[in-house]
């Protein structure tokens, strides 16, 4: 098993105490004013650590977690004022990216008291010597931070694993609705030559359907879970030739999401929609979707149900309702079982990258091992590399053999994107992607 | 359990992680140690023999050279309590490919510091097929002491070597009762069979119509007790670090993937294919045993389905 990761004793006397800043500026405005503060002889205390970027545009979000991995106390993100920016546009990107990495952050129990988000322009040396003497006298007096991927001993509440009181009971089972219809709308497609290939639910997990005397292998029940949208994009499945594809409400909106994102190209595909009653899942209790939206053809009916009010978040909201180390302490334990099988990657419709971050070896950005550190590393990474592109399928969660709830971790961005920029994935296929665009109206009170 | 818990040694065995979800782990009392409701844990208990990442050793870089510090040995005894008769079968088959050309000092001290008490099975799923690969619900092999359930919360205890000797040393009382032996799952295909078809079938067309949904993910291999493949890496910053091992999975493209760009396994469905002939015809002919033990959890934590029953079924 994983070793948790060591912490250093905290010091009784925080005058013996003195805290790690790392600040990530950008080449252009704060770093020119913090020069400035320097060359007009303002002090401040030595305790900031400086790595100058191009831009805070370009700004991973991999080294503000790496700097409090090697022991920063605190982080200071500083760029250009708005408006100001040396590529005209860098700094609303990164504001934008903040605001739901923050939110991230929040539900992963990471401290936000130490991480701290300004704007500081070549001319304001007195900003800099300002905020530093501020951020390290506070750093100061909350100590070192040693509650980071700290599991306590006492283990968090459990989480209600299906939005609390709706745990009641499981969903009435259905199936065979609309499997006939399905068998004869491919059985139509194969045989007229409109489509190479039908992908679709067999009856242990999906089937590639190539001719028509086969279609009998396809079936449509509460078991049909697996997104099926991930493979359009596989090689193997590619050279099969055009393909039909079953989807559901919730699947479907992966299409919305891959084509805006150039990766599918609708013309070259047949989607059959399902209308869907619900698989018993989590995310089902909360649907909006039971009817695919765009489909090349639809079949069955909405029963009409609507979603639970304000079931989307409620997992979520229970975990937020505990405090910040607790929720840290949550996903230490959490991700303690996880064994990087990478199997919430590979079901994602979402990560379809050709070389995934986590498989690069020169250098090495995140940490391969199975540890804390790396396991956190890696869970940060895929969600946030999901932020306003995951569409709620929650396939990474039910793929996850270590049963670790990763949906929490998406519907944190998903109700940041929600909250703070009126955005779904893949509902509106003329929405502009949200991480991608900006608005000079995004909310900045967070930033000094 | 709790004697052995109070005595220092490390327990594990299953535990309900959270609710309805069931996998091997650290036991820190004996109320956490799950029976029932679950016919077989998410994971195996090869990580408590071969954890999913093992420092090897730690390296310092000096001006003068590298200066290298040994991992800390192993003393700590652990107890595997309630293990499946699939997963302690594996140990014995796992001692092999670590004691073959090198002898693996972690490997081999952590399992003498082990002793193992399976518990027969009462119940099967869809997924089992131990019988299939030569074994049983009870099946004794791997096993230090076996337990049989007599039901009213008392056992038959069976104990297999001194190891298990040793555990239940003076705690036994004698009984009449005599536990009947729990019925298996039917047997699903011919291993011999399976071996001569692998052999034989290297480039057909079975390979990608059986596993074309398969997603490259490692979660089969990672649930596994017998995959035991790892990669060896070296973590740490410009001064300092450690080399450890990490699993590894053949499903992964990067497996193979050579520093030229060329892969001999270039998709999913010959990675499918390497883990069937690897389990079925490479190990056996290296070795003399099949490398899996039937317990289905390739088959069970796969997101598609796939596994390595649902091919051999096809077979």
């Amino acid at each position: 098993m994983s070793e948790k990761p060591t912490v250093a004793p905290v010091s009784d006397r925080h005058d013996e105490f003195e805290p790690k800043i790392v600040a990530f500026v950008c080449n252009w405005c704060t770093y020119l004013g913090a020069d400035l503060a320097g060359t007009t002889r303002l002090e401040y205390p030595p305790n900031v650590r400086i790595v100058r970027l191009p831009c805070t545009g370009r700004i991973d979000f991999n080294l503000i977690i790496k700097a409090f991995e090697i022991g920063a106390d605190s982080v200071l993100v500083s760029g250009c004022h708005p408006g100001d920016c040396h590529y005209t546009s860098g700094n609303y990107h990164a504001r934008r990216r903040w605001i739901l990495f923050r939110e991230l952050l929040q539900t992963l129990g990471f401290d936000l008291e130490r991480i701290h988000f300004t704007w500081i322009s070549a001319a304001e040396g007195h900003k800099w010597q300002e905020v530093v003497k501020e951020i390290t006298e506070k750093t100061r007096r909350m100590g070192p931070y040693t509650e980071l991927y700290r599991a306590s001993n006492t283990p968090p509440p459990p989480l209600p694993v299906r939005g609390g009181e709706l745990n009641a009971g499981p969903l009435p089972n259905w199936g065979g609705e609309g499997e006939g219809a399905l068998r004869e709308t491919c059985l139509r497609l194969l045989a007229e030559d409109k489509v190479k290939v039908v992908i679709g639910y067999g009856k242990r997990g999906p089937v590639f359907v190539t001719r028509p005397e086969d279609v009998e292998k396809l079936v449509w029940n509460d078991q049909c879970l697996a997104n099926l949208t991930v493979y359009l994009k596989r090689k193997e499945i590619r050279a099969l030739g055009r393909p039909a594809i079953v989807v559901k409400g919730c699947d479907e909106r992966a299409l919305v999401v891959l084509e805006k994102e150039s990766q599918i190209d609708r013309k070259e595909m047949h989607v059959i929609g399902m209308a869907c009653q619900g698989m018993g899942e989590a995310k089902c209790e909360a649907c909006e979707v039971h009817l695919p939206r765009f489909a090349d053809e639809v079949i069955g009916e909405a029963d009409g149900h609507p979603a639970e009010a304000g079931a989307r978040w409620k997992s979520l909201e229970s975990l937020l309702a505990l405090p910040v180390a607790e929720r840290m302490s949550y996903w230490a334990t959490e991700f303690e079982r996880c064994v990087k099988c990478y199997a919430c990657r590979q079901v994602c419709p979402m990560c379809y990258c050709e070389r995934c971050l986590v498989d690069k070896n020169r250098p090495t950005e995140i940490e391969p091992s199975a540890t804390g550190k790396g396991n956190f590393a890696w869970h940060i990474l895929r969600a946030f590399h999901l932020a306003g592109r995951c569409i709620g399928c929650d396939e990474c969660t039910r793929a996850c053999p270590a049963g670790i709830d990763l949906r929490l971790l998406n519907l944190s961005l998903a109700k940041a994107a929600e909250e703070h920029f009126a955005y779904r994935a893949g509902m509106d296929p003329k929405a502009e992607p949200l991480i991608g665009a900006y608005s000079l109206q995004d909310k900045e009170n967070f930033i000094r | 359990m709790a004697g052995w818990i109070a005595q220092g040694k490390r327990v594990a065995g299953p535990r309900e992680v959270k609710a309805g979800y069931v996998l091997y782990a650290p036991l820190e009392s004996a109320a956490q140690l799950a029976l029932e409701g679950f016919i077989h844990p998410a994971n195996s208990v090869k990580e408590f023999i071969f954890p999913k990442h093992e420092e090897l050793y730690g390296y310092r870089i000096t001006g003068k050279g590298i200066e290298l510090t040994e991992a800390e040995p192993l003393r700590a005894e652990q107890v595997l309590i309630a293990a499946r008769p699939c997963d302690a079968a594996a140990l014995p088959i796992l001692d092999h490919v670590f004691n073959w050309d090198y002898k693996d000092e972690l490997y081999n001290c952590r399992r003498q510091l082990t002793t193992i008490v399976t518990l027969a099975c009462a119940a099967h799923d869809d997924a089992c097929f131990c019988t299939s690969v030569g074994l049983g619900p009870a099946a004794e092999r791997g096993s230090d002491a076996l337990l049989l359930e007599l039901g009213g919360g008392e056992y038959e205890v069976r104990c297999l070597t001194d190891k298990g000797k040793a555990l239940f040393d003076g705690k036994l009382q004698a009984s009449e009762r005599v536990a009947s032996l729990p019925s298996g799952p039917e047997k699903r295909f011919d291993a011999v069979e399976v071996q001569s078809f692998v052999k034989q079938n290297f480039d057909s067309p079975f390979w990608p119509a059986q596993t074309l949904a398969c997603l490259g993910c490692g979660a089969c291999a990672y649930t596994c007790p017998t995959c035991h493949c790892f990669d060896i890496v070296d973590e740490g910053n410009i001064e300092r670090g450690v080399r450890a091992r990490n699993w590894d999975s053949c499903q992964f493209g990067m497996f193979t993937l050579h520093a030229s760009g060329h892969n001999p396994r270039p998709n999913q469905p010959a990675r499918q294919r390497q883990r069937v002939d690897h389990k079925f015809r490479i190990y056996p002919e290296k070795f003399g045993e099949i490398l899996c033990t039937g317990c289905g959890n390739c088959t069970r934590n796969c997101p598609e389905g796939i596994g390595v029953l649902s091919v051999l079924s096809a077979l």
